[in-house]
Order: structure tokens, then C-alpha cells, then sequence
């Protein structure tokens, strides 16, 4: 049985529609991603599996629980970071840790937490004076005090810099290693791509694909792409000739080539055949970037 | 909730408050004024105007107004804005313990100080300075607990409609100001005009002073503290926003 069922969800904010049609299955152990753009209705999604609002249409259920009804027993099992969640600015790390752990029948070991999240030598510190990733990794402990069996993190990583996310990473890592079940929410595909087992992806309430991160990516249409400045000038139709190529376009000097997977040898052994160097190449993978925009039809709007 | 949990939360919501410079001041300023006043010699004599009481007498149970006028006019008020400014009743609600809980446990906190502010005020005028209990020591009992239920309401109103910690000092702290000239602490009630003094028994703590004093009907201050209480308490409950 699915830990988490979601079974076409709906939710209206009176004539706007947040979430028109969403359904989705996570299995245990996994950690499954939602990705979409901003209002594609992520977090609206992630609050009618924490019991914070009621949905319109459709059922969930979380560990066999209706988050509306059992909500008491919901948060025993199941740990929430939210967006934009704070805590009062004089509370110390460790107290709000005691606090939360202090209202659940199962409790985390403080001091392993603190220890695992990087936390130890901050267990005496004010909320005030955390820097953005020690909240960050402070929320996510506290998602973890009552050893659930799920975790929901939403937008986690969000104003994080390169450094620290990579720590927060590894430690959503950690948490699935350890057998519980994350449903990680992300903008980020970087993200989802490293992360996710499988991911949703949503866009405008609905869900438009779920699969690996990898089996999303070869949705993108073209496997390859090769940007190049050619040392003479060279033919779009010649380029097009080759069965290998789908696209062309030029950037000022450059060319951007895209096409199927063996592009690359095909296009070089064109640019020998001709004597034309193609200097600054590069070569790209798809990525789940160009799943993106080829199954939701928008570039700009992320 | 469990037990434990409760107590947790009763436990770090009182390490909050008295991190609050404010607060601490608030809790020792009472008893400072009341042992400065004790010590004065002219204060020690029966005055005339006050009705052959003396100073002492007098500002008692004014200063023992204080600490529940600011715990439910000024701390409760902003530490329930700033939990809602920070997002941080988020957070209660994805934990086994709702925002409710939360605040049960404040006011747990708010009502367990004020009483034990009070109590000491009254004791050391009691014990050091020989200010008699007043007559009727039941009435004046209820009448400073429905005067502190009464406050708390118009406090939790304030929490209800204030979104920031700042908005709500700005609408809770003149009211606080309100019933500290009421109750006598710029001047004694008994030196107020009649007039003045009519109005006040229409104020929460002015109403709270006058059953202590015995000043106008006993059961007519009483209606007016139940009245705030219900009212206030009502209002709170129709305004309240968790979010």
C-alpha cells in the first residue's frame, strides 16, 4: 500500500484555482519530489497532505489517515517543514527541540540530531542568531523529533547557498537511508535530479508527467545539443541535411545544434569532411530543464 | 496533549517572557515602588483626604495592579503578534500540538505570574508595612480575578486584530495607561473628582479598586468586570486569525 495517496485533488481560493486535478502515489522508502514553477500549486498540495487545509475535490491519504480528520495522529507520524516557517527569535536551538520532541509519544535522540545536523556547537544559540542554512537545518530537525515514518519538506533548499544545500542534500539522503519517506516539494531541478527516485511534475494545478528523474529527462525531445564557432562559415541546410540534426540555431558566431543521440559524431565528422574547426564547443545532455519546457510549453516563467 | 508536553511548553513559554527586558522590569517594579513607598515616613501616617487610610494603604493594591495589567495588556498582546509575525503558529500547526495548545499554554504562564505577582505585592505590604487585608476579602478576591479575566479579554482582542508585535503594543498599551490612572497609580483614586471617579468605575481596574476600597455597589463593579470578560472574550474568539 502506498504511504502517501493522492487521488485527484482539487482546491479552489474562491474564483482561482490552485489545484485543478493532481494525483500521485508514493511508495515507502522512497523520496518522490513534486517539481513545478512557482503557483503551479505545490505548496497548496503539500498543505491538504498536512492537514493545514481542506480540500475541495478528491481524497488523500497519508499512512492510511485523512489529514482533515486524524490530524492529531498525522503530525505523531508524519514530520512538516513548511515555507516561511519561523520560531519566536529568543527561542535557543535545543529548547525548540525539547519543545517539539515533547509533544510526541516516539522522540529522536537531541543530541544525535543536533550532532548529525551539523547543529551541536549551535545547541545553545538563539533562533535570532542562526545564519539561513542553520534554520533551514534547525526545521528540518524538528520535521525529524518524532521519528516519523514520513517527512513533507517544502522548498527547503530555497535561499540557500551553493554550499549549504549540497549539506542539506546529503542529509535527505541520510533521512531516506534510515528508511523513512520523504516527499521533497522543489523549483529546483538540480535538485529533483540529484534527490528524487521519482518525481510529479506539475504545472497550472495539474500533474503533467511522473517518473524518474532520468525517464523524465528523455521526454525532453532531443538527447543532444552542441553549441560551436565554426573557423568558416557553414550552411544551415548543410547542417540540416543530417538525419542526426532536428534544430539549429545561431547565437551571434555560434551555432547551436540539437538532435538525436549520436549528433555529436555526426556533426564532427561533417566538420572534418569540410576542414572547419569548431572552437569554444560545447556539449550538452538534455536535462530535466528541457523536460520541463517541452512537457509544460513555457521557458520563462520559473 | 500529554502532560508532558504541556509542561514543556508551560516551561519555555516562561523562559520567553523573561527574556524580555521589558518583562523583568515590569515584574520588579511593582515590588521596588511598594518597599520605596513603605519606607517613606509621610506615607506611613492616616491622612485626612484619604479617608483616615494612609499612602501605604492606599497604593497597595495599585501596585499590585501592575503585573496583571501588563502581563495581559502588553505581554500577551505582542509575545501572540510576534509568534504570528514570525510564522511560528505554522509551525504549532503541523505539530501534534495545535496553535490553540499554544496559546493554553501562554496564558497558563500570563495567569500563574499575575497571580504571584499579587500575592507577593500584598504580602510584603501585609508583613512589612502592616496594610490591613480589606473588608470582605472574598468579594475583593473575585473581584481582582474577574478584573484579571476581564483584561485578558480586551488583551486577546488586541492579539486578534494586531498583526505585528509592534501593532500590538501601540493598541494594547494605552489601554494598559488607561487602567493604571484608574486604578490610582498617578494619583489616588481617592483624591479624583467625583466625576472622574464615576467614570472609573466603568474601567476594568477602577472597578477592581472601588470593591477593594468599598467604594459604590459590590455587585455592580462585579457585573462590569464579567461584562468585559464576556464581551472581550467573545470579540476574541469571532476576530482570531491563527495565520
Amino acid at each position: 500500500m502506498p504511504v502517501i495517496e493522492v487521488d485527484r485533488l482539487h482546491k479552489r481560493y474562491g474564483p482561482l484555482t490552485a489545484v485543478d486535478d493532481v494525483s500521485f502515489a508514493v511508495e515507502q522508502g522512497e523520496i518522490f519530489g513534486i517539481l513545478g514553477p512557482n503557483g503551479a500549486g505545490k505548496t497548496t498540495t503539500v498543505e491538504c497532505l498536512a492537514g493545514l487545509r481542506a480540500p475541495d475535490g478528491g481524497t488523500v491519504r497519508v499512512l492510511g489517515l485523512d489529514p482533515g480528520r486524524d490530524q492529531a495522529e498525522l503530525h505523531q507520524a508524519v514530520g512538516v517543514q513548511l515555507q516561511e516557517a519561523g520560531l519566536p527569535d529568543k527561542l535557543e536551538v535545543r529548547e525548540a527541540l525539547e519543545l517539539f520532541a515533547s509533544f510526541h509519544r516516539r522522540r529522536a535522540d537531541i543530541d544525535g540530531l543536533l550532532d548529525r545536523l551539523g547543529l551541536a556547537d549551535r545547541a545553545g544559540a538563539r533562533y535570532k542568531k542562526l545564519s539561513g542554512g542553520q534554520k533551514q537545518r534547525l526545521a528540518i530537525a524538528l520535521a525529524l523529533v518524532g521519528r516519523p515514518r514520513v517527512v513533507i519538506l517544502d522548498e527547503l533548499t530555497t535561499g540557500l547557498d551553493p554550499h549549504a544545500r549540497r549539506g542539506v542534500w546529503d542529509l535527505v539522503e541520510g533521512i531516506r537511508d534510515d528508511g523513512v519517506t520523504v516527499l521533497l516539494v522543489t523549483h529546483f531541478m538540480e535538485e529533483a535530479e540529484r534527490l528524487c527516485d521519482r518525481l510529479a511534475l506539475i504545472d497550472r494545478g495539474r500533474v503533467v508527467a511522473v517518473d524518474t528523474p532520468a525517464g523524465l529527462a528523455s521526454r525532453g525531445g532531443a538527447a543532444q545539443r552542441m553549441r560551436f564557432r565554426p573557423s568558416a562559415p557553414l550552411d544551415d541546410a548543410d547542417l540540416l541535411a543530417l538525419p542526426e540534426v532536428t534544430a539549429i540555431a545561431r547565437h551571434g558566431a555560434q551555432v547551436e545544434v540539437t538532435g538525436a543521440a549520436d549528433l555529436v559524431q555526426a556533426v564532427t565528422t561533417l566538420l572534418a569532411r569540410r576542414q572547419i574547426i569548431a572552437a569554444e564547443l560545447r556539449i550538452e545532455q538534455t536535462t530535466l530543464d528541457d523536460a520541463f519546457v517541452t512537457l509544460t510549453g513555457r521557458a520563462d516563467e520559473r | 496533549m500529554t502532560g508532558r508536553g504541556f509542561r514543556t511548553l508551560v516551561g519555555v513559554q516562561a523562559k520567553l517572557l523573561l527574556r524580555e527586558p521589558a518583562a523583568v522590569i515590569w515584574l520588579l517594579l511593582p515590588v521596588a515602588l511598594v518597599v520605596l513607598f513603605g519606607n517613606i515616613p509621610a506615607f506611613q501616617t492616616p491622612q485626612h483626604d484619604l479617608g483616615g487610610r494612609r499612602v501605604i494603604d492606599v497604593y497597595v493594591p495599585t501596585f499590585a495592579a501592575m503585573l496583571p495589567l501588563f502581563l495581559a495588556l502588553a505581554a500577551l498582546p505582542t509575545s501572540m503578534a510576534a509568534m504570528r509575525e514570525k510564522n511560528a503558529l505554522r509551525r504549532f500547526a503541523v505539530s501534534p500540538v495545535p496553535p490553540a495548545g499554544m496559546l493554553a499554554g501562554l496564558l497558563a504562564v500570563v495567569a500563574a505570574l499575575a497571580a504571584l505577582g499579587v500575592l507577593l505585592i500584598v504580602l510584603i505590604g501585609a508583613l512589612a508595612f502592616h496594610v490591613h487585608a480589606p473588608n470582605g476579602l472574598g468579594a475583593v478576591l473575585s473581584s481582582f480575578v474577574l478584573g484579571f479575566t476581564a483584561v485578558m479579554a480586551l488583551g486577546l482582542v488586541v492579539a486578534a486584530v494586531a498583526s505585528t508585535a509592534g501593532a500590538a503594543s501601540a493598541l494594547g498599551v494605552p489601554v494598559m495607561i488607561l487602567n493604571f490612572f484608574f486604578s490610582g497609580l498617578y494619583f489616588p483614586v481617592a483624591q479624583m473628582p467625583a466625576a472622574l471617579r464615576d467614570i472609573g468605575q466603568y474601567v476594568p481596574f477602577g472597578a477592581v479598586m472601588d470593591a477593594w476600597s468599598g467604594y459604590g455597589p459590590l455587585w455592580q463593579h462585579l457585573a462590569v468586570l464579567a461584562g468585559y470578560t464576556l464581551v472581550g472574550g467573545l470579540a476574541s474568539a469571532k476576530l482570531f486569525r491563527w495565520e
